[in-house]
């Protein structure tokens, strides 16, 4: 999941938590608050009777009556004074049900015992717990309101900050890292932040893929270098033994070793010049402008491998579409592509053996296998076929050689896909996916 | 024929100087500097010309020197076996680039290849023991009768007759037919076939004493 879709989510979640909680919690808090004003309210009318009895003394209520009581018109309050048992109790205030003209109703009573005229009495103020809540439900509606408004702005604010904090990175993600393929020549410019996070994942992510490239170049100009470096004294060796072939004429045991040194020194040729090739295939030292027909170009191989055909009486068929045109490639690469795994296919073949090449035209693709009847190759070495150096054991002296490197490495130069199916004694099948 | 090998590798321009002495005389110069003192001096049929000279880019020496002689033949041989080197090598009036490593026997027969086409020196067949070759036409006669040669064994038999009596190896002669894409050991084999062959062909018509094996080695045409 992206880090903005991460952010997004977990803003919008959070504040409907947060919501969630407070209108769980409203109610209770709205109701709290109406019935602590209201004993506040409670208070205030004892403190005025009270100011009017020690002004006027409590017969300003009594009328010399034993007690008094009055009610609003709604009954939704109502004040009463009688006379008490003298109790020592504090001001209480409470829920209580009383009955006013013949309706039992529920009230908040705040309850005082005072003393009058060398008498106790106790003063009830109340107030109907209904017209307590009365404003509850409207406040609430209110609040709700107000709180998701204001959500819903923090979620815009908080995203459209997110996604400005977040543009460089999206940036650096997708100048420094989307489709890029190695080797990275060039660099885009720094990408404009004022995070220093960002800065230094750019700064950072540069300077690595500078360093790959530099030693990516390092390794290709040794391999270059080495092996021009080599072919001169290749080329003199080759000479003095040319030399000393024709001069040992009549030393026959001479003769036979200095032809084991020119085999010798022709295996060394044959790896430089695999070692070159492939370094100039990976310098980028290869015109693509060329357009392979693949039917002509097999049988442009086949044409110098036939001869080998004979030998291990190997039959070959070739089925092949005739009016494929494959764009963009080099002939000399693509026919040494092809060479060396016809050729495979013959060294590696058993006598009485057959080769067959055949394609298959996908959307978007072209397909073409070339599938022997050889000795195969052992499913757990196919990972290290393609690999240079490495040797797989083999029955034949020379292993997997350089061959397939060469193959891997011009597959690669032309984004050509190569699967490989084989097992051991059932021969092996390269299929080479050209992209269109 | 007058050759100048330019070549600062001094083992690389002797082991040529001797191979190449038996038919052509030879001088060296071992710089650019040499080099034009010697082309001032002298008219040569050949320049072989290494690309990697000390003192002056092998490219522009090739231009100065085409000024100075201009009717020689100029080989480039190089270990910079660039595609661009040889095309510029080539325009700039190069008669054949040969990268390094090569074979002496490659050389000669590039050198022999020119010297047909530049000097005029066909001969119009070749003399081989009962048979003559035409290279033009490429085909083998006894007396009037064209024997069909493939052309690889055409091949084959016109490069052992340049190379006459010199012992010539199967790798040495399947470079020649399959260049790079020779196998060790494999395609040398294979020269064995075709010399089987050749020697099938042509023993219908006349003896082929002159085509010779050589224990452990491969072939010589003695003539």
């Amino acid at each position: 999941m992206k880090l903005f879709t991460k952010l997004t989510l977990f803003i919008t979640l959070s504040k409907m938590a947060v919501a969630g909680l407070f209108i769980l919690i409203l109610p209770l808090l709205v109701e709290d608050i109406a019935y602590k004003y209201n004993d506040f309210y409670l208070r205030e009318q004892k403190k005025k009777v009270l100011q009017v009895i020690q002004k006027n003394g409590i017969d300003a209520y009594l009328q010399g009556e034993e007690n008094y009581g009055s009610y609003t018109m709604l009954k939704e309050e109502y004040i009463s004074l009688e006379p008490a048992t003298p109790l020592s109790f504090h001001d209480t205030i409470a829920t209580m049900r009383r009955l006013v003209e013949g309706d039992t109703l529920t009230y908040r009573v705040l309850s005082h015992q005072l003393q009058a005229n060398q008498r106790t009495f106790l003063l009830e103020i109340g107030k109907k717990t209904a017209t307590i809540s009365q404003y509850n439900k409207p406040l609430q509606r209110v609040a709700l309101y107000v709180l998701g408004g204001l959500i819903i702005i923090t979620i815009v604010i908080d995203l459209i900050f997110t996604r400005l904090l977040l543009h460089p990175l999206g940036k650096i993600i997708s100048t420094r890292l989307l489709n890029r393929r190695f080797p990275f020549k060039t660099q885009a410019p720094p990408i404009k932040t004022s995070t220093t996070d960002f800065r230094y994942l750019d700064d950072s992510l540069v300077e690595l893929m500078t360093r790959i490239n530099a030693a990516f170049e390092k390794e290709k100009e040794f391999t270059s270098n080495a092996s021009h470096e080599l072919m001169t004294p290749i080329s003199i060796l080759q000479s003095k033994m040319e030399n000393m072939l024709v001069d040992t004429a009549t030393d026959e045991e001479q003769q036979k070793r200095i032809l084991g040194m020119m085999k010798t020194l022709n295996r060394l040729k044959k790896i430089v010049r695999a070692l070159l090739l492939i370094s100039r295939i990976e310098n980028d030292q290869f015109p693509k402008n060329d357009t392979i027909v693949p039917s002509t170009l097999v049988a442009e191989v086949m044409e110098e491998l036939e001869h080998r055909l004979d030998e291990k009486n190997l039959h070959f068929s070739s089925q092949l579409t005739p009016d494929v045109a494959l764009p963009h490639l080099n002939h000399d690469l693509v026919f040494q592509l092809i060479y060396n795994l016809l050729n495979n296919a013959i060294k590696y073949n058993k006598t009485g053996g057959s080769i067959r090449v055949t394609d298959e035209r996908l959307p978007g693709a072209y397909r073409l296998t070339i599938a022997d009847t050889g000795v195969g190759i052992d499913p757990r070495d196919i990972p290290v076929i393609f690999d240079r150096f490495r040797k797989a054991p083999r029955d034949t002296e020379e292993g997997y050689g350089l061959g397939l490197s060469i193959v891997s490495t011009i597959a690669r130069y032309y984004h050509i896909q190569i699967t490989v199916d084989a097992a051991i004694d059932q021969g092996s099948a390269f299929t080479l996916t050209f992209p269109l | 024929m007058n050759v100048l090998i330019i070549e600062d590798e001094r083992s690389m321009a002797t082991e040529m100087e001797a191979f190449l002495k038996k038919a052509y005389r030879c001088e060296l110069a071992a710089n650019a500097a040499q080099a034009i003192v010697k082309l001032e001096d002298n008219q040569y049929d050949f320049v072989l010309l290494d690309l990697g000279l000390p003192d002056l880019d092998g490219l522009q020496l090739l231009q100065k020197a085409r000024k100075l002689c201009p009717e020689a033949a100029y080989i480039i041989l190089t270990a910079r076996g660039q595609l661009e080197d040889r095309i510029k090598g080539l325009d700039l009036g190069a008669d054949d680039y040969l990268p390094k490593p090569f074979s002496l026997l490659e050389l000669q027969s590039r050198m022999q290849a020119i010297a047909r086409r530049r000097f005029g020196l066909q001969e119009a067949l070749l003399p081989l023991g009962d048979f003559n070759l035409d290279l033009q036409k490429r085909n083998v006669y006894f007396e009037q009768v064209e024997i069909a040669l493939s052309r690889k064994e055409f091949d084959l038999l016109s490069y052992m007759l340049l190379h006459k009596n010199r012992p010539l190896t199967r790798m040495q002669l399947s470079e020649h037919i399959w260049g790079n894409l020779a196998d060790e050991d494999y395609d040398s084999n294979y020269i064995d076939v075709h010399i089987k062959n050749i020697r099938r062909k042509l023993s219908a018509y006349g003896s082929v004493e002159w085509l010779q094996t050589i224990r452990h080695v491969g072939y010589k045409i003695k003539i």
